[in-house]
């Protein structure tokens, strides 16, 4: 078996994940601290409004249109958010525990929970380092600040999942001079 | 009293003004985000586009370089629709008319 670090595509549109133990923990650690913003829950250390802001944004400048707009899919868009972490937090806890690595197998809708999760994760911590530019995480972490290591080790598993999705994806032949024309 | 004759004229005008409000289509943009990778971007316009890589890839990298892109365009509920699914994917996007 191919001693692999990161995510690899799997036929059938799942995905197949080899981290270290060390990772695991890590990503571990965020679920509990994703699950109160995504939700909107009390949490007295945190100010949420700009997170929330980020995590669900506006679909209007309009605010009449806005309200509306939150009335139709607001609950909906927290309720997928919400059961994307759950169920990255469940497969987290599967998967073999080899000496030196972790590995498990995901579908693809669990592989596309993942994503969700690692995404708003990162969201999440660019918004609690005040970044407002790329160039302030595309030259790597701060090595002595654990959000920013965190941040940094999220976008490598980001892009690892993403590579592994986007082979699924197909459709360039059909879909291309079409949808280019627009 | 005059009111009465007014009313109507007032109720008549805006309505033909709507009309012609409600057929203009709605753009669907995308705004360009610090924080969001560029491959996710791609990855996601992709996805519920169906666009090919270049046609995605172009659009992304407009998001990048001019800060949005509009990435569909059409009536107001399938705008609405589209709009809720990049956001469902944790992307900036706003719906509007020129």
């Amino acid at each position: 078996m191919a001693r692999f670090h990161g995510v690899r595509r799997l036929d059938g549109g799942g995905v197949r994940v080899r981290l270290s133990h060390r990772e695991r923990e890590a990503l571990r650690s965020l679920p509990d601290q994703l699950r109160p913003l995504l939700t909107g829950e009390q949490d007295a250390d945190t100010p949420q409004g700009p997170l929330r802001d980020r995590l669900f944004p506006r679909g209007y400048d309009d605010p009449l249109a806005e309200m509306e707009y939150r009335e139709l899919v607001g609950s909906s868009l927290v309720d997928e958010r919400v059961a994307a972490l759950d169920e990255f937090a469940r497969t987290l806890e599967s998967g073999d525990d080899k000496r030196l690595w972790w590995a498990l197998e995901l579908d693809a809708d669990e592989a596309a929970a993942w994503l969700s999760a690692v995404n708003d994760a990162r969201l999440t911590l660019g918004m609690l380092l005040g970044i407002e530019s790329e160039g302030q995480w595309e030259g790597g972490p701060d090595p002595e600040d654990p959000t920013s290591v965190m941040m940094f080790y999220l976008g490598w598993l980001e892009e690892e999942l993403v590579h592994a999705l986007m082979g699924g994806l197909g459709g360039d032949a059909g879909a291309g001079p079409a949808a280019a024309g627009q | 009293m005059a009111a009465p004759a007014i009313a109507p004229q007032r109720t008549d005008q805006p309505r033909s003004d709507e009309r012609t409000e409600r057929d203009r289509p709605w753009n669907v943009i995308v705004w360009n985000d610090p924080v969001t990778l560029m491959s996710y971007v791609v990855f996601v316009l992709r996805k519920l586009f169906n666009h090919d890589e270049p046609t995605a890839t172009k659009l992304m990298l407009q998001v990048h370089n001019e800060g949005r892109a509009v990435v569909a365009s059409g009536p107001r509920e399938k705008s609405e629709m589209d709009v809720s699914r990049l956001h469902a994917h944790g992307l900036q996007a706003t719906m509007a008319r020129d």
